[in-house]
């Protein structure tokens, strides 16, 4: 397949009251390719998870709604698409995976019939023949004694288990595309290595392409081929994983960074970038992350810094960035 | 899930003797005495005495107690003080009336509020629910017994659809009778059970596992009617038991209304007559059914939402 | 243009003062403002009554029974020749004493059974919780038909029905407040300090479950109202002669074929009255504690 596979342009999602609306997401533009692993990483309130509803349009309407920009899935544009045939790519053509399995799960349903129902939604075939690729997908994910546990109820799972479950439903119908919001989040850190092992295992098993968002660095380097860094609903960076850790360009990945503690520190206090995000509301015209800058500049109050290329496949918005001015200007 | 059916029915047993002790203390250890209430001013001394002697009531208070629970566990209600007839049989004869308004107006309460409920929730904030909305603050602040007296007057009289009053004989003629009564109950029932699903399916909407059902692939219907509905019904479930049993309580006045045989009106009528036995048998009869509303209520709970069964 | 760095600590917006909340919101929701003039009309119609009310409305006249409106008798005249429009207005008295009064009284006995039961836990607590419970799982009105079934007729016993059947839903909300500030530190530390138990719940419990207890009052008062009225068109209410928008559509009843306006304006009255008490505990539910909202 030529070109991406899923490519955002331009995406703008505001809330709240028609007349004074706040972007959640500003104006957001990037793209997954066939089989690769893209992370998205940012603080709560970056808009990220946003983001990644707004891709299947599942935006709570009220009291969100997608106000700019398209979304090119497989070349087809997604937010042109009648709303009734959105339910036909949930599910088969993009999966998706929540933060809390506990609620994102139905209390009432059998985890063999939610999984059995993710397979009725999209293929017509027989009720055994369902059965079987559900039993095949839990005994996948790493659930012991599939046949066992069909029968069982989501609250008589452990954490890790039920996002097993979670992703074994997400991946039943094999979409091109899986997006996982905060998968590991709600989890204890040994779970949270299993459950990313076993996404790493899908992707190589199967070549699905994968969007994951966190607020946490080291999930995303677990994982993701490229980075995506997010702040105040706009992107601030990007690029590939292993340029951005090592020469990060933005004043605030460089800070995240620094946040993450390691063993050598010897450090009394932990590293915190000082200030605190934005209110939605309240936003400048400059580049939202003026307030907290380290390196800023006098620019940076009255201009929002356009993408510039840093290196091979890395950009950032940043006035610190020599190209920047160059950008700017053409 | 029958062990917690077994345990919430071994529960029931001291609730019962809970209720019925403390419907002996309403009847003889509240202010007032009953042989002064049924006798009147007038009454000597001499017949005062006679009166506390018949009904038990000069015997101690411990030995009051435990004949009272004898008797009713026996069935032993005694004997009305107006004609004699004995108050077993009075209960056989009205009880079934009254079990059937209930049931009818239940019938008619879900039909009408379930599905109301579920519109108004899909077309939040659009003019139907605006009017929904009205119609439940109606169903709330009008009072029951004035709904029925005002569909009585126009329906029945001026209109001559309905008869007046009575049950009528064969099924169809009851049927007709039963109409007007249960409407009216059905409709005040209906507007409480639609504020209550319209909520509950609002919060269930707003969760995130249907959320997921979505993220899956499901269309609306199917996500409303599949997943959110079903746990939207458990708290209108327990809802439902307390609806019935206001209902219970409004088929008094209703009974009254229409003058419909039933428990209700065999009980005003006792208190009008001041027949002591026939009161104290419709209290019993009413707060056992208390009970048993709010059991069956607790079971139907159990054997729909698999999450209690983990207690 | 000044760029100031945000602080950590997040600036807490002083509150305005209950009264102006209150009057903001009569002024900006016309629903609200009219259910409270509305009310303030019905009370003074009931403190005047006998300057307002056109005849004496237990005055009998066998030559002037059931009349249709007329300009002596705006609402008619019922089957013992009374005025009905007297007798709705002399009516609003007997609603809104019982309406305001069980009410005060019942969050007061049941407050203190609420408060003693989450106050000393234990067994104390467990039989009061399993009482309020029980009591609880009766509908009011069927409560207040059993307690005035069993009392008779009078004006106390009829308080003590309504009574009873609203200190429940009182106790339990005593009782759930009690129990969780009854492990505050401040109040173990009063135990410790050796203060006596009445006064630590008097002076430390009772000022903080009066909010709640404060809003429950207003909204049981449209309750207590309908019960009234109920109880009234049982038999089981307000005595007749006196009148009682409930005993009057009682004696509509049997009155159909001769005059439907002592029922319907009766009726009318207990409904409007019952909305605009509703309305206007919403508003003060909404005044004081936001967060009971549905």
């Amino acid at each position: 397949m030529t070109g991406p596979l899923l490519e955002v342009e331009a995406l703008s999602v505001a809330f709240g009251p028609k007349l004074n609306p706040v972007r959640a997401v500003d104006a957001v533009s990037f793209t997954v390719n066939a089989g690769e692993a893209v992370g998205i990483v940012g603080e709560s309130g970056s808009g990220k998870s946003v983001t990644s509803l707004a891709i299947l349009r599942l935006v709570p309407d009220p009291p969100g709604r997608i106000v700019g920009g398209r979304i090119r899935f497989a070349g087809a544009d997604l937010l042109s698409l009648p709303p009734a045939r959105m339910p036909e790519i949930r599910g088969r053509d993009i999966g998706m995976i929540f933060q809390e399995p506990m609620s994102s799960l139905n209390p009432v349903m059998t985890i063999g019939d939610q999984i059995t129902e993710a397979v009725m939604l999209h293929e017509r075939i027989s009720a055994r023949r369902r059965r079987a690729l559900a039993l095949e997908m839990l005994d996948l994910v790493g659930i012991p004694n599939p046949a066992e546990r069909f029968l069982s109820y989501p609250h008589q799972f452990s954490g890790g288990m039920r996002q097993r479950v979670m992703i074994a439903m997400a991946l039943v119908c094999r979409p091109k595309l899986v997006i996982a919001d905060e998968p590991t989040t709600a989890l204890d850190v040994t779970i949270q290595a299993q459950v990313l092992a076993l996404m790493n295992r899908i992707r190589s098993t199967f070549g699905t392409a994968i969007l994951i968002i966190s607020h946490d660095f080291g999930v995303i380097a677990e994982v993701a081929d490229r980075v995506v860094v997010m702040y105040a609903g706009r992107i601030v960076e990007q690029g590939d994983v292993r340029s951005i850790f090592r020469h990060p360009a933005h004043p605030y990945t460089r800070g995240l960074l620094q946040s993450i503690p390691r063993l050598e520190d010897d450090r009394r206090r932990l590293y915190q970038i000082p200030g605190s995000v934005p209110a939605p509301g309240a936003r400048s015209a400059g580049c939202p992350f003026c307030p907290r800058c380290p390196d800023r500049l006098p620019i940076c109050a009255n201009a929002m810094p356009p993408m510039a290329e840093v290196g091979p496949s890395h950009h950032t918005a940043c006035w610190t960035n020599p190209g920047a001015s160059v950008a700017g200007a053409q | 899930m029958w062990k917690y059916i077994g345990l919430r029915i071994v529960d029931a047993v001291p609730t019962v003797i809970l209720v019925l002790s403390l419907v002996f203390v309403a009847l003889r250890l509240l202010p007032g005495d009953p042989a002064q209430v049924v006798l009147g001013d007038n009454a000597t001394a001499a017949q005062l005495e006679l009166f506390r002697k018949q009904m038990g009531l000069d015997a101690p208070l411990w030995h009051q107690y435990l004949s009272f629970m004898y008797n009713v566990a026996t069935l032993r209600f005694g004997r009305s003080l107006v004609n004699g007839v004995p108050i077993i049989q009075l209960l056989a004869v009205n009880l079934p009336y009254t079990i059937q308004l209930t049931i009818a107006a239940t019938f008619i309460g879900v039909a009408l509020g379930i599905p109301l409920g579920v519109v108004s929730a899909r077309h939040r904030g659009e003019p139907l629910d605006d009017v929904a909305r009205i119609f439940a603050l109606l169903g709330y602040a009008v009072p029951d017994f004035y709904l029925g007296a005002i569909f009585l007057i126009y329906l029945s009289l001026d209109l001559g659809l309905f008869p007046i009053n009575g049950t009528g004989s064969g099924l169809i003629d009851q049927m007709h009778h039963l109409v007007l009564p249960a409407l009216t109950l059905g409709l005040v029932k209906a507007a409480f059970l639609s504020r209550l699903t319209r909520a509950s399916l609002l919060e269930v909407l707003s969760k995130d596992y249907v959320r997921t059902a979505r993220a899956k692939g499901a269309r609306e219907g199917r996500v409303i009617y599949r997943h959110a509905l079903r746990n939207a019904l458990l708290p209108v479930v327990t809802g439902l038991g307390l609806s019935i049993l206001a209902t219970l309580s409004g088929s008094v006045a209703i009974e009254l209304v229409f003058g419909r045989p039933g428990i209700g009106n065999m009980l005003i009528g006792a208190v009008e007559t001041r027949d002591y036995p026939v009161v104290q048998a419709g209290i019993i009869v009413f707060a056992l059914f208390v009970v048993l509303v709010n059991l069956a209520v607790d079971l139907l709970a159990i054997a729909v939402d698999p999450r209690i069964r983990v207690r | 243009m000044a760029i100031t760095i945000a602080s950590d600590e997040p600036e807490y917006a002083r509150s305005p003062s209950l009264v102006a909340t209150f009057s903001r919101r009569l002024l900006t929701d016309p629903v609200t403002l009219v259910a409270v003039l509305y009310l303030g009309l019905l009370c003074l119609v009931a403190i005047f009554a006998p300057l307002i009310a056109p005849n004496d409305p237990l005055a009998q006249s066998i030559l002037q029974i059931n009349l249709p409106p007329s300009r002596d008798h705006w609402l008619g005249t019922d089957q013992f020749g009374r005025d009905v429009l007297s007798r709705i207005i002399y009516g609003s008295r007997a609603s809104l004493e019982l309406g305001l009064i069980s009410p005060l009284l019942a969050a007061l006995g049941g407050s203190i059974i609420g408060m003693i039961g989450g106050y000393f836990g234990g067994i104390v607590d467990r039989v009061v919780g399993r009482l309020i419970d029980l009591l609880l799982s009766f509908p009011i009105l069927l409560l207040g038909i059993i307690v005035a079934a069993a009392l008779g007729p009078g004006f106390w016993n009829l308080v003590m029905a309504l009574v009873l059947a609203f200190a429940p839903r009182f106790a339990r909300i005593a009782r759930a407040s009690t129990l969780s500030i009854r492990n505050e530190p401040f109040v173990e530390a009063a135990v410790a300090a050796g203060v006596r138990h009445p006064t630590i719940i008097v002076r430390h419990i009772l000022p903080n479950i009066a909010g709640s207890i404060a809003v429950l009052i207003t909204l049981w008062i449209s309750s207590a109202i309908q019960l009234e009225a109920t109880l009234s068109f049982l038999g089981l209410g307000t005595e007749p002669p006196r009148p009682s928008w409930g005993n009057i559509i009682r004696d509509g009843l049997n009155n159909l074929f001769g005059s439907a306006w002592p029922i319907v304006s009766a009726g009318f009255a207990i409904t409007l009255t019952v909305l605009a008490f509703n309305l206007l505990g919403d508003a003060v539910r909404d005044v004081l504690d936001p967060e009971l909202k549905e």
